[in-house]
Order: structure tokens, then sequence, then C-alpha cells
């Protein structure tokens, strides 16, 4: 909550002075659940699994977060965000293994570690971002694909001694019990920096942008400045996230960062509704959810079918939720319509 | 001469990433929707022809089977889960796509197993010219791909139908004012991706005779490059971009120090086009009217 | 529209955290299986996505082995139950499987399937002092802790034993070498044997990955002089490679495989004898048996599950199974009262390693019939043979 705008509304946000607060219901939302993880997990009744399952949360609501500044906001198809997460993850990591000796395994091994994982994945960003500036569209989207995909093959065809090769890179372990928290306060940190570039000017310029380009060129904003500075936004949280991976898995191995991964983070940031922060936030959670939940219910001979309800219910979601034909339908089922069912819905909502 | 027969080699490879990338392209450049499943669907033609082979034995008749329920199958996604999208954003199409595509991988292992199986469709021995050593299915593919290309190109050359799918990815509006049915004419185009991915599960078979439910993963992002390469939307960049795809992964995989690489060459080559020739090799330039 | 996003993102966070609210309860202590009916064992194995064939027959393999254990009684009148996990040989699943399994009273293990996700296994099964047997992830890391213990031979092993095979007979020649980069087996081997190779060999190396995995024919091409070809990778890649080959690569070369290869006479579709070259390993499994506990494992696997899943992967889990039974059984009948069914992993884990420590012996369907122990380290000692599955023709 850097914004001065919360303690002074009325000064400085003459057009919408009621209801500012819930601008910040995310924070509010997510500092609740932080605050109250805290205190059952101080208590004692705190699982392990539920603590894996609020790191994988966490990291998938960073990544979603990220992504969307993309995809949401600059209009820019990314199919290799998983790529700079890798480099994070490697580069991050491996800064712990070798501070980990100097400093031990705690807190400013961890802060070093995430800045130095998240600016390596900002390079990466401003080294994708470059070719944004002739590519377009699905284009530039194949770009960031091969991207992310070289990366994996670097990472893979590395030594043993660098950065593990094939068994992957061994990372030291943060103490669990803590680390799902610091996740959590990250995922406050990267909103509240998203958040504010994107509700300010620069944030307007790049919705600008993604709107019309050229209209954006015209009323002078410097399209190219913009895009790389999006691009290495992203790339750095997305970096973070990595870094925060390596710090809850004792292996880092680049297989996981492929193909698959970018396109499971984009269906995050797609299903939570292209441009909404809050969206992408309880999409990565629950979709997460959704997977784990799967995972430990259908074990066994049933393991296969997770693969098929998690696709049929995203065929479905996205089909409710996107298909014209369909927007009827979804007008009757919306919820504040089935709540004030007698009530006249409101015309501007 | 070793280098000729690397290059044999990738040629044909090469053409199978070019039939599966001329269904992506062709998809692309009529329906702009980058379909994801269209690798699955080789995957479901690769099984089709295991079934059918393991029932009479005859080659030809798996192949026409394959075929057919490839583009039954096409055409029942592209109505199920592509159309009622018709008119929302890309976005939401591509994720229905790979939905599509994470559906048809579990239902095919839960229908074959997670086992792969071998299909044995004919053996059609080695060609030796000289010192060259070639493989039956080298040939196959190459004879295969070939066919493909010249009967498209004279299909949308020469034919109304064929005109009519030109048209609609020049300008959809357009086309659809001079009286082309535009629904039609994307089902068309899924007909023809669809028997096309038939096809080339068949030569992907020729040459590697093993299938589980990932069969088509791979091959469906190397001929996405492929088609990308060689300018998405564009026919004949599709071959292009799939041939050289092939040629450079066989030759990289010939030398020893690089060959760990060969797929991040691939993709370097691929950035690297894209750099010179944002549009790819053949892909039109689009001027953005304000 | 926005005050409604807003009212909609408190609702969906709120069930969400109730829900994982729900999930909590319970202090975190060892109580997990004080509930417990039946003894549990888990394990985590890709059971989807491309290396499921290899989960799944080891899956299969222990299932069976429970079953036969509980149809002839269990121990003592207990039973013991299987939890598989699907881990899609993703190294990330496996905080999630392990806590889940733990959670769900696990009190004994097999481990991973595969190296990858093992590497993860191995500190949370040490953290918590659960005992695991691992019937194929074979990394040299993986019974780096205490608790941890393979059934099947050490990567570095087994290249190590290649590699002063191929120097005893192929003194002075070229040899092809064909691996898999990206796959920690295959690269494990390949390193330890490049390293323990005989200066007089040189080698032609060839590989492939994931993303290359279709086409070997420029792979093929690179080792068509060749008269021996080592390749340390699992059947399915290799079958492919040589049936692609036939007829490029020499009929008189020999193929020589670690135990990898094992299940390749069994794939389906794959005729063996098409091939006309000799295809060798070193194997602790022999899956042509006809008399014996293997034949005899071999004929009850493939009538329950098909042949196409049939590999040394399901032999050594069965093997891993009856081992931890008999150790079980070992020591219930030195002293009744050392193993009861609400015992928890730690109190097992305990009892186990003192067995697999001071020399705990097992026979079973792998190690050739001869008897299994184990080394202080957690590596296994047992016989391997070099089966000849297919002579030249």
């Amino acid at each position: 909550m850097t914004k001065t705008t919360d303690k002074n509304v009325q000064n400085t946000s003459p057009i919408k002075q009621k209801g500012q607060w819930k601008s910040f219901l995310n924070y509010i939302v997510i500092g609740g659940i932080l605050i109250f993880f805290l205190i059952f997990s101080m208590v004692g009744g705190m699982k392990s699994s539920t603590q894996y399952l609020l790191e994988k949360i966490a990291i998938a609501m960073i990544l979603a977060v990220s992504l969307s500044m993309v995809v949401g906001f600059l209009g820019e198809l990314s199919l290799g965000h998983a790529g700079f997460m890798c480099v994070g993850a490697y580069l991050g990591g491996k800064t712990a293994v070798l501070l980990v000796p100097a400093l031990g395994n705690g807190l400013p091994t961890l802060l070093i570690s995430l800045v130095v994982g998240g600016l390596s994945a900002a390079i990466c960003g401003i080294i994708v971002g470059l070719p944004a500036l002739r590519l377009r569209g699905d284009y530039l989207a194949i770009v960031t694909l091969a991207f992310g995909e070289i990366v994996k093959s670097i990472f893979m065809n590395s030594s043993s001694d660098s950065f593990g090769g094939a068994l992957g890179l061994k990372t030291p372990r943060y103490d669990r019990n803590s680390l799902f928290i610091f996740s959590f306060v990250l995922v406050l940190l990267t909103l509240a920096v998203v958040q504010n570039v994107i509700r300010s000017r620069h944030g307007r310029a790049v919705t600008a942008i993604r709107d019309s380009e050229i209209a954006a060129r015209a009323t002078g904003i410097s399209v190219t400045r913009y895009k790389l500075i999006v691009f290495a936004m992203s790339a750095f949280f997305a970096g973070i996230a990595g870094v925060l991976y390596s710090f809850s898995n004792q292996t880092v191995q680049s297989v996981k960062f492929g193909f698959n991964y970018s396109i499971e983070i984009l269906v995050m940031v797609v299903l939570g509704g292209m441009g909404s922060i809050n969206g992408s936030l309880i999409a990565s959670a629950l979709i997460t959810f959704l997977n784990v939940r799967l995972a430990t219910v259908l074990t066994g001979n049933l393991a296969v079918l997770q693969n098929l309800i998690y696709a049929l219910v995203l065929i479905f979601i996205v089909i409710y939720k996107n298909a014209p034909s369909l927007s009827g339908l979804r007008e009757k089922m919306r919820f504040q319509n089935l709540l004030h069912k007698n009530k006249k819905p409101k015309g501007s909502e | 001469m070793d280098f000729i027969t690397t290059f044999i080699n990738g040629l044909s490879l090469g053409g199978i990433y070019a039939m599966i990338a001329l269904g992506y392209t062709m998809v692309y450049g009529i329906a702009k929707m980058l379909n994801f499943a269209h690798g699955d669907i080789i995957m479901v033609g690769g099984y089709t022809i295991l079934v059918v082979l393991n029932l009479c034995g005859n080659p030809i008749l798996a192949t026409i089977a394959a075929i057919v329920l490839c583009v039954v199958l096409g055409v029942v996604v592209e109505k199920l889960a592509y159309k009622p999208l018709r008119g929302a954003s890309n976005l939401a199409v591509l994720i229905t796509a790979i939905g599509v595509s994470y559906l048809l991988q579990s239902l095919a292992q839960i229908i074959f197993g997670s086992a792969s199986k071998m299909v044995n469709i004919a053996n059609l021995g080695v060609l030796q010219v000289g010192s060259i050593k070639i493989q039956g299915y080298t040939l196959f593919t190459l004879i295969c791909t070939i066919v493909v290309m010249i009967a498209l190109t004279l299909f949308i050359r020469y034919t109304k139908l064929g005109k009519a799918m030109l048209a609609v990815s020049e300008d959809r509006g357009a086309a659809q004012l001079m009286g082309i049915n535009a629904n039609r004419i994307i089902t068309i185009t899924f007909i023809i991706g669809s028997a096309l991915a038939a096809v080339a599960g068949l030569c992907t078979l020729m040459k590697a005779p093993s299938i589980n439910s990932t069969f088509g993963a791979m091959p469906g992002i190397k001929a996405f490059t492929a088609a990308v390469i060689g300018g998405i939307g564009s026919i004949p960049g599709a071959m292009l971009g799939g041939i050289l795809l092939g040629v450079v992964e066989s030759i990289s995989n010939k030398i020893t120090v690089i060959a760990p690489y060969t797929d991040a060459i691939e993709f370097g080559i691929l950035i690297v086009i894209l750099l010179i020739r944002p549009t790819g090799i053949l892909g039109k330039k689009r001027r953005e009217k304000v | 529209m926005k005050k409604f996003t807003k009212a909609m993102c408190l609702v969906c966070v709120l069930a969400l955290a109730v829900t994982a609210f729900a999930a909590c309860g319970g202090a975190k202590s060892n109580s997990y299986t004080a509930n417990n009916t039946e003894f549990v064992i888990g394990m985590s194995g890709p059971l989807t996505g491309g290396a499921a064939i290899y989960g799944t027959a080891v899956r299969n393999a222990a299932e069976m082995a429970v079953e036969e254990i509980n149809a002839n009684g269990g121990l003592n009148g207990t039973m013991f139950k299987l939890v598989a996990m699907d881990d899609k040989h993703d190294a990330s699943n496996i905080a999630t499987n392990y806590a889940s399994l733990y959670e769900g009273g696990m009190q004994v293990s097999l481990g991973t399937v595969t190296t990858a996700p093992g590497l993860e296994f191995k500190t949370y099964a040490n953290d918590d002092n659960v005992f695991f047997l691992t019937p194929s992830a074979s990394g040299d890391d993986i019974p780096e802790f205490e608790t941890g213990y393979q059934m099947c031979f050490a990567d570095g092993n087994q290249g190590k034993v290649a590699a002063s095979y191929v120097n005893e007979n192929c003194k002075g020649q070229t040899i092809g070498v064909f691996y898999k980069t990206d796959d920690a087996y295959s690269k494990g081997i390949f390193d330890q044997f490049k390293e323990n190779l005989d200066a007089s060999i040189t080698t032609v190396d060839t590989s492939f990955n994931d993303a290359t995995a279709t086409d070997f024919s420029t792979q093929i091409d690179t080792l068509k002089d060749c008269k021996f070809i080592f390749m340390p990778i699992y059947y399915d890649p290799a079958s492919l490679f040589m049936t692609q080959a036939v007829g490029t690569i020499a009929n008189d070369a020999i193929y020589y495989g670690c135990d990898g290869l094992d299940g390749i006479d069994s794939k389906e579709g794959f005729d063996i004898n098409s091939i006309p070259q000799e295809v060798s390993m070193l194997s602790h499994f022999n899956s042509k048996a006809t008399d014996g506990p293997s034949a005899e494992f071999i004929q009850k696997y493939v009538a329950k599950y098909g042949a196409d899943t049939l590999n040394q992967f399901g032999a050594s889990a069965y093997d891993c199974v009856y081992a931890i039974y008999t150790a079980m059984k070992e020591a219930y009948e030195a002293d009744n009262s050392s193993i009861y069914v609400t015992m928890s992993a730690s109190e097992l884990s305990d009892i186990l390693k003192a067995k697999f420590q001071n020399g705990f012996t097992f026979t079973g369907v792998t190690g050739d019939g001869k008897e299994i122990s184990w080394e202080a380290d957690g590596t296994v000692n047992k016989t391997a043979i070099k089966y000849i599955i297919k002579e030249a023709d």
C-alpha cells in the first residue's frame, strides 16, 4: 500500500470518492488470508500439504499477475512465460547455493537470490522485448515460445557443476513453515507494484498501446519504451516466482519450464479475464487448487481422469464465458442479477 | 555422401512437418485461430491406422479410415468447441483448443493405455543408389508430401472452392458480401487440415512406427514453428518452413557437438528469420490502417 | 460491474480459505497413522503423460503383490494397501504428493518410479523418517539419506559395469553410443560409461531428446559403420531406433543396453525377431524366463494386465513390496509387539532400516533368483546378467 491516495482520497481522486477502498480490496483480502494462516500456523494446526498448496498458489498468483501485464494490458500474446521463470529459478537458485555457506539459509540469502533471479529474468525480458518492437501478434507469440524452449535446452545441457544438467540444480530449502508466508508477502508486493503501475499514467499509456498502437504513437506515447518496460517488469516478477520455486523445491529441473507450463499460466490469465488483475488472482488460485485436489483425489487407476476433467472444465468455462450466443444466459446467471432479482439491474454495470 | 543422406532424411522429416504445418496455416489463414489441438488429430489418425490394421491388415483401408475419422473429428471439434466462440476473442479459442488437446490425449490414454504400441504398416525396404542408402519410408514420405502439395496448390488455384477459401482468408467480410458462406469455408478448411493430419500421421508412423497418447504433441509444436517460419497463413510458406526445419533438425542431429542443442538451434533459427522478415519468409506484409 | 467483481473476488477467496481450513485440522504430528486399519504403502510415479508406461508398470505390479499378500492373510491378519499418486514425471508435484501420502497414513513407501522426482522425494522422506525402497529410481543420489534404498542398480554402477564389459570385449574398436540428453537415467549411465572407458576405444556419440524423438534416421546414419552400439536408454525409443535401423546398421552389429532395454520384447506390435542384429543387455530381470519365480511373475502379470506393460520396472516393484513385507514379517516374528497396524512411519522406518543394514536378504523375481542384499549406503547388491534378448540372425 504505497499509494498516497490511500490516506487522502478526497484530495487526489475527485472522480471516485466513494468506494475508493474497493480498489484495495485485493490487498485486504490477501492480507487477511495471510494473517489468518499466519496465526493458524503459529498455533501449529497447519498440515504440510496445506503449506505446499499455499506456496504453489502464491507462485501461480505472481506468475499470473505478471503475465497479465503482457497479455491483458499490453495486448501481446506470450507463450514463453515459463522461460523467464526458468531463468529466475536457475540463477536465483544458483545464487542461493553460492550464498548459503557464507550467509546461511536465511532471509538475506533469499532476498539476494530474489533480486538476482528477478533482475536476470528482467534482462531476458528486455532481450525478448526487442523483437516485440518489430513483430506483431502471433509472430511475437512464437518468438516467446522459442525463447522458452531455448532457455530450457541450454539449462538442460549445462554441465553438472554449473547448473546440474539433466539431473537439475540442487537448491537449498527454505524453512517450510515460513516460506508460504513469505510467498504471500511477495504476492502483495507484486500486486502493489503492478497495480500502481497500471493505474498510473504509464499504465494508461500501455493500455492505449493495446487498444490502438497507431493512435498511441500519434499521441506521442513512446511505444518502444513502454513495450520494453512491460516485458522487463513481467519477466522480473516471473523470475521472482522462479526463485520462490527454487526455494520451495529441492531441485530445479528445466523440463518443468516447457511450453506446457507457459500455457498453464496463460490459461489462468485468460480464465481470469483479460486485463483483470483480480480475475488472474482468483483463476490462478482456483486452477492450482483444482489441479492439486484432482491429483490427491484421483490416485492409482483413476489418475488418467485428471486431465480429462481438467480439459472438460477448461472447455466449458471458456465457452460459457466467451461464447457470443450465450451472452443472454450469462446475463441471466449473473450473480448480482440472481441476488437482486426483484431490483432493476443497474445500467452501468 | 553422408551429407546427401542427411539432407534426404531432413527433406522427408521436413515433409511431415510441412503437412502438419499446412493444417495449422490454413486454419489460421481462414479462421484466424491457432489450433493447438491439430497435433492430437495426428495422434487420433495414428491410432485409427493401428486399430484398422489390426482388424483387417490392409494399410490402404487403414489410411482411408484414418482420413475419414480425422475429418469427422475435425468437424465435430470445430462445431462443438470452436464455432460457439466465433466472434469472441482469439485467446478464448486458443484456450479451448488447448482444452481439446488435453481431452484427446487423456481419452487416448484411457482407451489405449499408457504403453506405446508398434504399428507395422508396410516394409518398403531400402533403396541403394551408389553408396547412398535411402530408406523406403523416407521416399514414401517425400512422395506423399510432393503429391499433397501439388494437389493442394491446384485445388486452391483452380477450383471455385479453393478460390473462395483464398477470398475468405484475404477478407472475410468482403467474401461474405460476395455470397461466400464463410462458416462453410471454415468447415472445409478443417476437413482439409484434418485429412492432411491423418496423412501426416501415416507418414510419421511409417518412419517412427510407435504410437502413444503424446504422439502428435511434439510434431505439432514443430509444425507450428514451421508454419510461422514460412509465414503463417501462407500455404507455400508452410511447405518451405516445414522442409527448412526438417533439414536443419537433421543436420544438427548429425553434428555430435551441437546435437543436444538441436531444438534450441531450430527455435534460434526461427527467431533470426523473424527478426529479418517479421512476417515469416513468405508471409504477407500487412499495413495497418488507422 | 467493478463492485461486483470485487465481491466475487471476496467470495471466492473466502471459499478457498475455508476449504484450505477444512484441510488443516489436527496438529502436525506423527498421529496420521493412528486410524489405520491396514498397512499403507505409498508411491508416486508417472501415471499419465509421456512416461506413464513406467509408472503404470510399477503400480500394476505393486498392486498385484499387495493383492497376493492380502489373499494369503496379510501380515498376521492385517492387510496392506497401496496408494499410488501421479507425479507426471515432474518433480514439482512431489511436495504435494508426498504430503498427501504422509498425511493419508503412509507407513512405508516405494518412493518414486523415476529419478528426477525421486531427488525431491528422498528429502521429504528423510525429514519425516519414512523408509522407502524404490523399484526403479536409479539415480546415484537417490539413497543419499539413510531412509532411501534401491531395488534397481544405480546408474553410475550400470555405466561402470557396461564400460568394463566393453573394455574387455571391444578393445581398440570404434563403438557407437546412442543416449538421451534430457533423461537423468540415460545421461547418468552415459557419463559414467565414458569416464570408465578404456583409452583404446573410440566412441561415436549420438543423442536425442524429447523434442527430437520421432526421427532417428540421422543418428542411425552416423552409427552405420559401428559394430557395437551401446544404448543406455529405455526400450520404447530403443525399439523405434532398431526398427528404423533395419537395413542401415550392419546385420552383425550388436545392440547392448542396460536394464532400461528390458521389456523390449514384450512391446505390443514390436517383433524383436524382425531385428537382424543381436540385442543384449545387462539386467537384473530376465523377461524371457521360462521357469522359476521370474516366469511365474511374468505369467501372473500378463494374465492380469496384459503383456504390453510388462517390464523390469514392474518386476522390481513386485520385489520391493515383497521385500518390505518379508522384512516386516521377520521383524514381527522376532518380536510380536514391534509391528502393529497403527505404528507410525518413523517407528516402522527404524525397524526396516535396522533390518536392511544388518544383512537382510531376500530372493525375488529379479536378481536371477539369487539372494538380494543391500549395502550400507542403500544401493542394492544383486546378480546382474548379460541377457541376450535376441541372437544375431
